[in-house]
């Protein structure tokens, strides 16, 4: 089976079939991370579509590595971008960063929901609720230390230390 | 805390994605100088896309959970394999609205010109090597003419010199060989004429008091000569040959090397 960087080389090259594997194999991600985001499916919809046709418009936004990290953050952006200002204009997709190409990023790429979800899971409630509120709520930190009432550097320790945490338990995951 | 590692913590509220865009613009100038913070940031990095690999879940068909409706893949493939036509359409349109290159009016007629001058120099030399080849096709002619004459009177003289009807006359070291109105003389083992002379053959017609000269020969290094003489033979009586100095004579100057009387 093809992973991401062929099928988007084959995207590029303005293969519609190739597209098709591509929204096969990730329409469940972000229509998944747009639904986390946004709680309602025509919103969920209208960002896949939207994220779906950036990339087939625009592939040479992702050089190379995690496209599944890659698509998390365009879904991501373009759902909170819908749910601040409700307009359906999709946001642009953001360039690949160099530094997005980890030695690792290909293989925390093949990690399952289930495995990330539990990884989530044991992390404690105070790490835990400002890593999901940030990300999917798209609250800044100063707006987490508001609404929990927590110091905003206790929040920015939290969260480092939590995302360091799970990503240790991710490397056990990936390792197992 | 240093100031330092309070960056550190700025790095990780970045790539959560949750730092004000002021603030973001600071942490990713600083990524460009500093390693240890890179190191942070590519560390960390993988665990905040993994949040989102959390979210797949809700869209788990097997779990019973909500998934995307099978009318939006029918929608954007639709629309991409519409906008792939279109792109297909579109190279098409654009090939054949390129321009063709317009000369100026005074390039094309100068062109023209050269092309005509040109043409006929070329015509020129074209004629006169026609006129070349049509000599040497004449001449080639004439003389496949000639060897097709020799080779039919050949073919003829053998034909005449093998034919069973035709009638044979004896004579030492050959014969004379008559088929209808055709005269030979067939010699083997000739001796060849001394230095000066050569072989004339003489021919006596029918009611004429004397013989009359015919042509000369010489045997090749074989003692081997073959003759036709130039004669309608049905007026010829009696054939001879003798030695005459080379060009041939009016009259017999020696002996007769033979002489056979041909029965009609």
């Amino acid at each position: 089976m093809e992973d991401g960087g062929q099928l988007i080389a084959r995207v590029r090259a303005r293969d519609a079939a190739a597209f098709e594997r591509l929204y096969d194999a990730y329409h469940r991600l972000v229509y998944g991370v747009a639904m986390r985001v946004l709680g309602e499916r025509s919103g969920a919809e209208d960002v896949t579509q939207a994220v779906f046709m950036k990339v087939w418009n625009a592939p040479e936004k992702f050089a190379s590595g995690n496209l599944a990290g890659w698509l998390v953050r365009v879904a991501r952006n373009s759902a909170l971008d819908l749910l601040r200002n409700r307009s359906r204009q999709p946001v642009e997709l953001p360039e690949h960063s160099a530094l997005d190409d980890g030695p690792e990023a290909e293989v925390f790429a093949r990690l399952d929901a289930l495995s990330v979800r539990s990884a989530l899971e044991q992390l404690p409630p105070e790490q835990r609720e400002p890593i999901e509120s940030g990300f999917f709520g798209g609250l800044t930190h100063e707006e987490i230390a508001r609404n929990s009432g927590v110091p905003l550097g206790t929040v920015k320790t939290r969260i480092r230390s939590g995302l360091l945490r799970l990503r240790a338990t991710l490397d056990g995951a990936v390792r197992a | 805390m240093s100031a330092h590692e309070l960056m550190l913590e700025d790095v990780a509220v970045y790539v959560l994605g949750a730092l004000p865009e002021a603030e973001a613009a600071a942490v990713r100038s600083h990524l460009q100088t500093c390693d240890e913070c890179r190191r942070e940031y590519v560390t960390l990095r993988p665990a905040a896309d993994a949040l989102g690999f959390s979210a797949e879940a809700c869209a788990d068909p097997s779990s019973g959970a909500i998934v995307p409706s099978r009318r939006l893949k029918a929608r954007i493939i639709q629309q991409v394999r519409r906008d792939s036509s279109q792109r297909l359409s579109t190279n098409i349109g654009e090939l054949r609205a390129v321009r063709p290159i317009v000369w100026p009016a005074y390039a094309v007629a100068a062109a023209c010109l050269a092309l005509a001058l040109i043409t006929v120099i070329f015509n020129m030399s074209l004629n006169e090597e026609n006129r070349q080849f049509e000599t040497q096709l004449s001449q080639l002619n004439a003389h496949a003419s000639v060897l097709t004459r020799e080779l039919v009177v050949q073919r003829t003289e053998l034909a005449d010199l093998v034919s069973p009807e035709s009638q044979r006359y004896p004579v030492t070291n050959g014969e004379v060989i008559k088929h209808r109105t055709r005269l030979y003389i067939a010699m083997e083992q000739m001796p060849p004429p001394p230095k000066g002379k050569v072989y004339q053959a003489w021919t006596l017609h029918a009611r004429a008091a004397k013989m009359v000269p015919s042509v000369t020969f010489v045997p090749n290094r074989s003692g081997v000569a073959v003759v036709p003489i130039p004669v309608n033979a049905a007026s010829v009586v009696a054939v001879a040959v003798s030695l005459e100095p080379e060009g041939g004579s009016k009259q017999p100057t020696s002996a007769p090397a033979f002489v056979v009387k041909l029965t009609q």
